[in-house]
């Protein structure tokens, strides 16, 4: 098929999986990255750093649990500190993963196929970590069950008008719905991995987790209908739960929080977030792994764009945050704002106009989203960033209240810190797990990119 | 059936048809003008506002397919191709567009409090408000926002012709650079656009969200305009040989993505002000949810949201070239529903109420808008014939 050579080979149309790659090397390459027995170096140092952070995770609950939230830097009337930071921030980034998975599926893009399953891995165990905090900071951890409405003989039940139970369902709807849509998503590929491991505890294993997958026209039939209603099902979660997250925000008409366009800017920013994460995860893995023909530059410069955009409009609402806190001509507003840009917080705000506005725009050069090195620091700018606006939302707006009698300086401890590093570690241990344990890239929708798939769809069809 | 076997010019019986329109059009429009001319005699208040809701709905259709060329330049989508020629007449239209705000100029202190001294002297807020909210002001600002939108539809239509006489590459290079930035100046455009001519009616009131709900709006507007002429043209040649159910389905896509995305933005800032209930915030729902305005408000509700909603979520119906552009119809009219809801209220606090003029304006404005958008349809080819994504985009529609 010479004409449909010439047409992959256009200049302009860069590829979405490298030349020459054939059904069995695509399986080959993805699968021995989990059925080697030797495991590269990079492997035991990412596990034994997340490993180490977890364990200060486990030491900074445990002292929590038996000395209560008072270990923290909250302190009347900044009540959410770093808590809520952390969970808004992590919640965030799980949002790369749904919409490359859902929101991509659905428009068609097929370059996606490479990096879904990571990104759903991440979405994940983002979440995991974001579920950590609210429960942390409910001071009693174990009565956590009484956030869902459930009959009991007292009669009491979570006040619906609340956002914050709201964030329940949101979060534990999200939670389970990813968990379904990735492991869907997984299951014809723990059928290869059963057929191919020579390991028979890894073939038990396996082949149980694959539920008798035997790869029948019925079985995909039955797959792609399910694929496609779990997509319809998480799209809209793209936008609803960190759309919820922000009304936890602008419900309460704390100054500086009461702002009707946070709903699109928080989702905006979270998808911001997260694909900077997707970015700072596949540039290592796919050196490491030498995955380059597969996590190509075409995915590295798609993701940077989407990175590019959603940052804009974050910038957008700096902006009309600035400009309306002056035009709405509320004087609380007024100063949250002024004080945020010259009080205690100045730091940390023009840190973050830093990270968020002004470094993204390197991405508008094709030489920067050519360069994996250049991309790598900028997502860890955009990562830092994120995290520090949210820190800035929370924290200035509460600790300069109503009252200027009660106004304090918000100070992190070192438990917050170990807390907030413990979850990074918790995420880095889950994601080492995954990547040995799990092909990190979805074999069989990546081998429907290849060139044999597509004419033999175009003979038959 | 490639590329090189259509011609893209117009037939004559497209030809006879577009002149059939444009007459029908022209007639409209300068029956419209007149009942307004008699109108402004008669009762010039109740005629500029009119007038400035109804021309809020000709800006989107002018402004909105703007935007759709620059995002078909950034995402690089097939897609595009066979509405860019459209978009292009009505990027085109611009000035006629800015020659249209004239009596909003004229009538500035009939619509905005701002502008008179007198409130002004009378309410603390809009003494802090005058830095920005002055006729000079807020002359100078329209004047930039007219320069950018004309420049941006001047490159894009210059370019686009180059591209047409030379081949597409470098042509399409330069339009997919502007495009970017283009869509930055056009967001911030539009946004500060509405806090002036819409939002600064109420110049009490501020809502963040403003500016991207009227940003959907205005997209929502154009496409629904799109797609209704995309169907009329589909029946004769060339679009006949083109337009396939498969490019209308990705049109009626992005229809319902727009109805969802307004439905979001205008529940969200409904949902937060209610709950804040603050008392510089509030009274402009208090204003749209008594005295009548709330069974307009109901209707939007179902019209703008609920049925195209349930209706569009159909396959087949976004593969039905009549019934996606009757939805679309509707859409325009439901449209004009919301642009009324917002605007009006601030002038009939007390109750609903509806003047004769309200139907004349849009009558006017949209007859004669119409008829020099169809004048410019016809200058060019329907189809950029040497687009480098076209074969791409004729593939697509087979498929």
């Amino acid at each position: 098929m010479p004409e449909e050579q010439q047409v992959i080979d256009k200049p302009e149309s860069r590829e979405i999986i490298a030349p020459g790659y054939t059904f069995g090397t695509v399986t080959d390459q993805i699968a021995t990255v989990v059925l080697t027995k030797k495991t590269p170096l990079f492997w035991f140092g990412g596990f034994g750093v997340g490993l180490a952070l977890l364990f200060g995770f486990l030491l900074a609950v445990a002292v929590l649990f038996a000395r209560g939230v008072g270990i923290w830097g909250l302190r009347t009337p900044v009540m959410w500190g770093f808590a809520i930071t952390n969970f808004v921030w992590w919640i965030g980034i799980g949002h790369a993963g749904t919409l490359i998975s859902a929101i991509l599926l659905l428009l068609n893009q097929a370059w996606r196929n490479s990096i879904n399953r990571f990104a759903e891995a991440m979405t994940l165990f983002a979440v995991a970590c974001a579920g950590m905090f609210p429960v942390l900071h409910l001071g009693r951890p174990w009565l956590a069950y009484w956030l869902f409405p459930y009959p009991n003989t007292m009669g009491v039940q979570p006040n619906f008008r609340s956002p914050l139970v709201w964030d329940v369902f949101a979060v534990s709807t999200y939670a389970t719905v990813s968990l379904m849509f990735w492991y869907v998503g997984l299951m014809p590929d723990l059928a290869t991995l059963r057929d191919r491991t020579n390991n028979r505890a890894a073939r038990f294993i396996y082949g149980i987790m694959a539920m008798g997958w035997r790869g029948s026209a019925r079985h995909w039939s039955v797959y792609e209908t399910a694929s496609l209603l779990l997509a319809g099902i998480a799209t809209p979660l793209v936008l609803s739960v960190h759309t919820v997250v922000s009304f936890d925000f602008t419900i309460a008409i704390v100054p500086g929080w009461h702002s009707t366009f946070f709903p699109p800017y928080f989702v905006a920013g979270a998808i911001y977030s997260g694909f900077a994460m997707v970015l700072a995860l596949a540039i290592p893995l796919r050196s490491v792994y030498g995955l380059q023909g597969l996590i190509t530059d075409r995915h590295l410069d798609n993701s940077a764009k989407v990175m590019l955009a959603t940052g804009l409009i974050v910038g957008y609402a700096y902006i009309l945050e600035a400009f309306s806190a002056w035009y709405g001509g509320n004087v609380y507003e007024q100063s949250i704002f002024w004080n945020r840009m010259t009080g205690p917080y100045r730091y940390f705000y023009w840190s973050l106009v830093f990270c968020n506005i002004v470094a993204p725009n390197v991405l508008w050069f094709k030489r920067v989203r050519g360069t994996p090195a250049l991309l790598f620091i900028s997502s860890m700018v955009v990562l830092v960033g994120m995290w520090l606006e949210r820190f800035v939302i929370i924290v200035s707006s509460l600790a300069q209240d109503f009252l200027p009698s009660s106004w304090s300086v918000f100070q992190a401890t070192r438990w917050d810190w170990l807390t907030y590093f413990g979850t990074i570690g918790l995420f880095l241990f889950l994601f080492f797990l995954f990547i040995r344990l799990l092909p990190m890239i979805s074999i069989f929708e990546v081998r429907t990119l290849l060139p044999q798939a597509k004419i033999e769809e175009e003979v038959q069809g | 059936m490639t590329a090189q076997a259509l011609d893209f010019n117009l037939s004559t019986e497209l030809k006879n048809d577009l002149k059939q329109w444009r007459t029908r059009a022209l007639g409209v429009g300068i029956a419209g003008a007149v009942l307004c001319l008699i109108g402004l005699i008669t009762n010039p208040f109740q005629f500029y506002r009119s007038y400035l809701w109804s021309y809020l709905l000709v800006l989107g259709l002018s402004l909105g397919p703007l935007a759709w060329l620059m995002l078909q330049y950034v995402t690089g989508g097939a897609w595009g191709v066979v509405i860019r020629r459209p978009c292009e007449a009505a990027a085109r239209t611009i000035w006629l567009v800015a020659l249209m705000f004239l009596p909003i100029v004229i009538g500035i202190r009939n619509l905005y409090p701002w502008s008179r001294a007198k409130d002004v002297a009378a309410s603390a807020m809009l003494q802090h408000k005058q830095p920005y909210l002055n006729v000079q002001f807020f002359l100078i600002r329209a004047v930039v926002y007219f320069a950018g939108w004309w420049f941006l539809s001047w490159f894009f239509n210059r370019w686009s012709a180059v591209e047409d006489r030379d081949g597409g590459e470098v042509a399409h290079r330069k339009m997919a650079f502007l495009a970017g930035p283009g869509i930055l100046f056009w967001g911030f455009t539009v946004t500060f656009m509405s806090i002036d001519w819409v939002l600064s009616l109420a110049p009490e009131w501020f809502s963040t969200i403003f500016g991207m709900l009227f940003i959907a709006s205005q997209m929502l507007t154009s496409m629904a305009f799109l797609i209704t002429l995309m169907v009329l043209l589909s029946f004769r040649r060339p679009m006949s040989e083109v337009l396939t159910p498969r490019h209308l389905h990705d049109l009626g896509k992005f229809l319902l993505a727009l109805v969802m995305v307004w439905a979001y933005f205008s529940f969200s800032q409904f949902l937060i002000i209610w709950a804040g209930n603050l008392p510089e915030e509030i009274p402009w729902y208090l204003t749209r949810l008594n005295g009548g305005w709330q069974y307009v408000a109901l209707a939007l509700v179902f019209g703008h949201f609920a049925l195209p909603f349930a209706l569009l979520l159909s396959r087949d119906l976004k593969r039905n070239f009549k019934l996606l552009a009757g939805i679309a119809i509707f859409i325009l009219c439901i449209r004009c529903v919301d642009l009324y809801w917002i605007v009006a209220p601030d002038f009939r606090k007390a109750s609903f109420g509806l003047s004769w003029m309200d139907f004349t304006a849009p009558m006017g404005l949209i007859g004669i808008w119409l008829w020099y958008f169809l004048t410019q349809l016809e200058k060019r080819p329907l189809m950029p014939s040497q687009d480098p994504l076209l074969e791409e985009a004729l593939a697509h529609g087979r498929e």
